[in-house]
This record gives C-alpha cells, structure tokens and sequence, in this order.
C-alpha cells in the first residue's frame, strides 16, 4: 500500500497560529537560489489558482492576503515519521518515502481488518481525523501502488488489471527522474501506456537506466525492496478492534489471543521467542510498547499471556489507556528453535529444570530484569570488586570464575556479607600494629577477644592508584560476632597527615 | 508422599527430647520456619544460620536454593558475599538471590517459587517491614504444603505471631577453643527453639556449622549453654548478660 500526503506540510501547520489566521490562503516557501519560491500550498490557496514554484514575490501579488513561513524539511520528516509509526497498527512493514509518502507492506494483514477496502478505508479515515489530506492505493508493488495513490482512478490494483490501471497514468507516476521525465515528453510520450511494450533496447539507449527499471517495477517485472522504519519482527501477531478498548480486563484478554496466534506461528516454525514486544495502537495516535525478556526461548501462549498479564497489571496507570486502545500487536523480535531436554528417567532428579526458567522469567517480567539473579565471583583483589551480582538477563561483562570450595577446617577466611560500603569505626584502645583491642560501630561497642591477620591487599594500580594499602583483620567480639576489619594505610609509613584509619567492611556468620 | 512428608517428623519430633539433631531433622522437613536473631546484632549470625539450614536441605534433595529479600535489607547487613558464600558451603552460581524493590515483592516472589517442588526459599521480612501478617505467612505455607517446598521466613520485623511450624532463635556463639589462643573458628551459632506447633519448645544448642560436609555439628558447652526463662541460670561463667538473655526469649 501506498500512501500519499499531498499536503503535509501545510497540514502540520493547520492549528498553529500563523496558518489558522482568519481562514486565508496559506503557502510554505524556501529559499532556493536566489529566490523565495512557494513550495506548498494549503487547499485555499491551491484554490486560488498559486502554484509551487511560484516566486513568494509574485504569489503576494495574486493574492495579498496570502499568510507564509518558511518550509521545514526536518519538521516535516519528523511528522511522517511519527505518521509512520501511527501506521504500524495496519501492518509491522512501514517504510518512508519522503517527502510526503509512506509505504506499507500489507501483505497477510488485510483480512484483519475485513479486506482490503475496509484496511485502505479505516487508514485513510485514521489520517482525515487527524487532519491530514490522504490519498492511498493498494497494488501488488510499491512502484504501481505510489502511481496509483498519487494519480489513479482505482483505489485498488489487483495482479490482473494492473496493466490497465496503470495505463492511462501519465509518465510521473513512474518516479522517474526530472531529465528522464523531460526528455519522454521532448519526445511526446505522455502516458505509461505507450511506453509499456516499447522495445527495451532502444527505450533503455534513449530514456535511460532509471526510467526501464522504474518501469519495470510499477510492472511487477523488476522487484523493489522497502527499507522498513523498524527492522521488521520476524514472528508477529496482530488484533485489530472493532470497539477501542479501555479495561485492563479486556487488554490481557487481546494480549491472550495475540499470544495464541503468535504461538501458533512459532510453533509451525519450530520457534521460541525470547524477547518480545506489545505494541499497543491508542485512539489518540499514541504508542505503547511494552517489552518482555525471557530466559529461554518460549511458545507456550499459557505462559506468554501469563507473564503478559504480571506486566500488565503491575502498572496499569503507565499504560494511560484514557482513550482506549484499537489495535494491538505482538512481534517476535528475537527468536531460537526450542530446544528439547529429554526427560530423566531416573527417580533421583526431582527437579523441573522449565520450571525454574519459567519461575525466573515470571519474576523478572514482574519485577524488572535486573532484580534476579547470582552473585558472582570475577578475579580482582579489591574484595568490594570481587564480587557482584549479575542478573539473569544482563550482557555477561566480565567472565566469572568458578567458586572454590569451602576449606578443610570450616574457618571462613571472607565474611559472608559485605557492606555496600566499607564503615569507618571509631578504635578506642589501639595496638600498634595490631587489631583495635575495643572498637565502637554503630553506636555499640565491641571488645576483640580473638582476632587473626593481618592480610595485606594492596589496591589495584590502575583503579586507585592514589588508594593506600589495606590490613585486612577476621576480629571476634566478646558475644562471638565476626568482623571483617581492616586498616587504611601503615604504621610504619608514620605519615602524619593521614594517620591509618579502621573501617568494617563485612559481617561473618 | 506429601502426605508422609507431613506426618512422618512431626512424631519424630516430639518422641526425641534433647539432641539438636533430632530437632534440626524434624524441624527441616517441616513447610514452613521461621529463624530471627536474638538481638539486632545478630542479624548475620541468624542470617548465616537460615543459609546453612537450607543449603542442607537443597543438597540432600537437589532443590532450588532461592532467597528473596527487599533491596534495603541489604543496607544494613551487607550484601552476600561470593567468596563468603564459597567458604560457607554455597555455591554462589547456585543461590538465586531476587533483590525486590519491597517487602511485598518479596513475598510475592517466595510464593512463586514455593510453586516448585523441590524448592528452597529464604524469605527476609526486614526490620522497617510492617510486621508480617498471619494471612500473609498462612499463604506461604499452603503453597508449601501443596508443592512439597521448604520456606524459611528470616525475620527482622516484630516477631508476631505467623503460621510457621516452628521458631529458631539464633545468636552468635564465641568460637570454641581453649582459653588463651585468639584464633578464630568455625561458624558456631547459639540456637533456641522458641515457638514449635509439633511438641516441645524453649530448648537450645549450641553448634558449629560444617561447611565442608555441609551440616551442624552440636558442641555441647555448659558455660555457653542459652537456657529458657523460668530455670536456673545455674552455669557460671555465662557471657550473656541479662539484656541479651531476655532478648533472646522473648
């Protein structure tokens, strides 16, 4: 499908202050050369009999109560691009086509929306309500479908009669280029009819490349490619609806079929989906994407829409549902085969190892990705860097090594908890180079009866390397409760202006 | 065999008077426990022990270790330690630790992953909590009892009365070595079994904590011996103090 906005940019300008002043003719101009020139017009002042490519000069001395600005290029591809994506309810396949056109793959959308002439008429009139001029056409590529949106009688192109259609088209319908265009006409051609069956060496020698290929793909002879706004998804289901829905209840109702269809379609191919995306259409032209990251790769449309529905419902007031929602989509955006364990038939293993990765995706589709997960080992001496909690769905930075095994004598030599941050303590009798014999932390004072140290971990050159030498003490109290104590600098370096400092930096068990 | 599971160490549990042991096999076959420390500074000590509760019970039965825990509980004692954990007979690749934004979250958590049958969950209820509600407990331990999974609720808020089957209090135990040498020992913890549903109660051990064979080894200490209210406080010697003693019964 192929849509056409001929008035874009002056209908991006239709509710602004300038254009909307007292109903008079409205025009856009740039300055090309060394000249203003018109180069779009609103509906009065096409009317009026103004031209683009009119000077501004001479446009203000046909009709003197002409309103102008400047044209924005930039603005205007913003809006068709925020078009575009108002467009992705019709179909995941969207492609720019500046200035003032869009493309839409459509290709096994349009039965959603009750055929084709339903589809085109419920986009057009989309766009009408949001105030835009629409032209659109529907034809079996994107060459014949541009043609036919911007100069064609018929709305629809089948396969069959696309020759015809396209036959009375004059030769601008084929996007040719400006000198290829000039020159067809030099030579009184006019319409796409009579050059359909021209003889292709001569033609190509005469109009060039540009003109045979454009040619070609208006015909369905040569294929064109559409660079989509949004890498399509490759697995997508789509729910268009007949009424705008408001209720959470009815959302996870549509998300539930989406998700039925979209298993359906993976379990065809074979397929999981591991990242997914809820797209859904509100009826003031605004989108809400809603992600979903799983563990494993999943086609159970059950434990889809249940994950769907935790997401949902956590936050219902993010979805901002005030003026309902009239389509919906589910894309695929990664997918990988679903691999099959075979069941253990030994008795021994009770555990359901696609339970647990359905419990760990159901938490972290609830709570947010980054809140399960293990805390992990990395070979670094800093002990506050050696260890760190890695979630389940995050990039792997740092290769984590395996953890040792506990030591012959049961003896912890590393606390079981570390604080976020090392605590400074305030050493009340001090030994020199010793533990504190009585230390006050938290307010509570703890008096050493056993300690065992020092450990010298030096800090790391490249991170800290102002940073000064740590003793590291394992301290017990006189109720038995174990600290992890060390020193901030040396006795024996005696600088005075930065005497050596204690700090607790984890608890034992 | 859920049934069985059930039935079978509750009689166990009140046939055996005295031993740790007996109480500790009992007790961990049991849905649903809670564990709090004796005193606010004995957060790790509880927290430890609640760790090497499950971590015995997700070996023998191969089960999920799962602890879930409000992010801010995490402020004040530290967070798990890899290296720590290690040494304590964790595999750190093997706990799944779920860091929840709330204390509603994690419980929220702890019932999804007692759906799992082997599972073993720790659920921190912090101190800033309001105080665990009985509906709130009653739930865990339905899904317990339904799947055959073990939860233990590590309780930092006011100990109200929950559905768990039994109360562990823990407290810190000096290591234990002749007078006069400084070095520290294994991980040994004062335990009180203050609450049990199945029998009898206010008993407690004193024990280290095996992390090499993953289980408790009792050490029977008289001078350390934590002894319930109401009997003679006998032993000389004892390093607790009155505060921490009525603390720890209460």
């Amino acid at each position: 499908m192929a849509v056409h906005l001929p008035r874009l940019s002056t209908d991006r300008l239709r509710y602004s202050s300038i254009a909307k002043a007292g109903g008079h003719p409205f025009a856009l101009y740039a300055k090309i050369g060394n000249a203003f020139i018109i180069t779009a017009l609103d509906e009065a002042a096409d009317k009026a009999g103004l031209r683009p490519g009119l000077s501004l000069s001479d446009a203000r001395a046909l009709r003197p109560d002409l309103v102008t600005q400047a044209a924005d290029n930039a603005a205007d591809l913003a809006l068709l691009d925020e078009i575009a994506a108002w467009c992705e309810r019709f179909s995941p396949i969207v492609a720019l086509d500046p200035p003032d056109g869009l493309f839409l793959d459509i290709s096994g959308c349009a039965h959603l929306f009750g055929g084709e002439i339903e589809m085109l008429r419920a986009l057009k009139h989309g766009l009408r309500k949001q105030s835009f001029n629409v032209r659109a056409a529907i034809a079996p590529n994107p060459g014949a479908a541009w043609a036919c949106a911007r100069f064609g009688q018929a709305r629809i192109v089948t396969e069959d009669n696309l020759q015809n259609a396209l036959a009375p088209l004059p030769l601008f319908a084929l996007r040719l280029t400006d000198e290829a265009a000039a020159l067809l006409k030099r030579l009184g051609l006019e319409s796409i009819g009579q050059i359909m069956h021209a003889p292709r060496r001569p033609f190509t020698a005469r109009a060039g490349q540009n003109a045979i290929l454009r040619l070609d793909q208006a015909l369905g002879r040569a294929p064109e490619a559409l660079h989509a706004r949004r890498p399509p998804p490759p697995v997508f289901a789509l729910r268009r609806l007949a009424e705008p829905i408001l209720t959470l209840d009815a959302i996870t109702r549509v998300t539930h079929d989406l998700c039925d269809d979209l298993a359906a379609k993976l379990a065809q191919r074979g397929l999981g989906a591991r990242l997914l995306q809820l797209s859904l259409f509100g009826v003031d032209a605004k989108t809400r994407r809603l992600r979903l990251a799983l563990g494993r790769a999943e086609q159970d449309a059950q434990t889809l829409a249940r994950l769907f529905k935790d997401k949902l419902c956590r936050a219902p007031e993010n979805l901002d549902a005030e003026s309902g929602f009239e389509a919906m989509r589910l894309d695929a955006l990664e997918i990988a085969p679903i691999i099959f364990h075979t069941t253990d038939l030994a008795p021994a293993a009770k555990r359901d190892l696609r339970a647990e990765a359905r419990l760990m995706d159901a938490i972290c589709a609830r709570l947010g990705a980054g809140r399960a997960g293990h805390v992990t080992l990395r070979d670094v001496h800093a002990p506050e860097r050696a260890s760190y909690f890695a979630p389940f769905l995050a990039e792997r930075t740092h290769s984590a090594m395996p953890a040792p095994t506990p030591p012959r004598d049961n003896v912890m030599r590393r606390p079981l908890f570390l604080l976020g941050k090392s605590q400074p303590i305030e050493v009340i009798a001090s030994v020199p180079d010793g533990p504190p014999a009585r230390f006050r932390w938290r307010r509570v004072l703890h008096r050493l009866v056993r300690a065992e140290g020092p450990e010298r971990i030096a800090p790391h050159w490249l991170h800290a390397p102002s940073a000064r030498a740590r003793d590291y003490y394992r301290v017990e109290d006189q109720d038995g409760r174990r600290f992890w104590l060390y020193r901030e600098g040396l006795y024996e370096a005696a600088d005075l202006d930065a005497p050596p400092r204690w700090f607790i930096q984890g608890l034992f068990a | 065999m859920l049934g069985n599971l059930e039935h079978r160490p509750i009689q166990a549990f009140e046939a055996s008077h005295g031993g740790f042991h007996a109480a500790h096999s009992a007790a961990a076959h049991s849905p649903l426990i809670e564990i709090a420390p004796a005193e606010s500074s004995d957060a790790p000590a509880a927290l430890g022990f609640a760790l090497a509760w499950l971590q015995a019970g997700a070996l023998a039965q191969d089960g999920v270790l799962l602890w879930a825990a409000p992010e801010h509980s995490f402020a004040e004692h530290g967070a798990p330690y890899a290296e720590g954990l290690a040494q304590f007979g964790i595999d750190p690749r093997k706990l799944v630790l779920v860091r929840t934004q709330n204390q509603l979250d994690a419980l929220w958590v702890s019932e999804q992953a007692l759906s799992l049958p082997c599972a073993h969950v720790l659920c921190t209820i912090a101190h800033s909590a309001k105080s665990l509600s009985l509906t709130a407990s009653r739930r865990l331990l339905l899904q317990a009892e339904k799947s055959g999974a073990r939860c233990v609720l590590l309780r930092f808020d006011p100990l109200t009365p929950s559905a768990a089957r039994s109360r562990w209090r823990v407290k810190a135990a000096p290591s234990d070595h002749a007078v006069g040498t400084r070095e520290i020992g294994a991980p040994s913890f004062h335990v009180l079994l203050d609450r049990n549903r199945a029998g009898f109660a206010t008993q407690s051990w004193r024990m280290d904590w095996n992390a090499h064979e993953h289980r408790f080894q009792e050490t029977p200490h008289a001078g350390y011996r934590m002894q319930p209210e109401g009997t003679a406080n006998d032993s000389t010697g004892n390093p607790l103090d009155g505060g921490a003693f009525a603390a720890l019964i209460h």
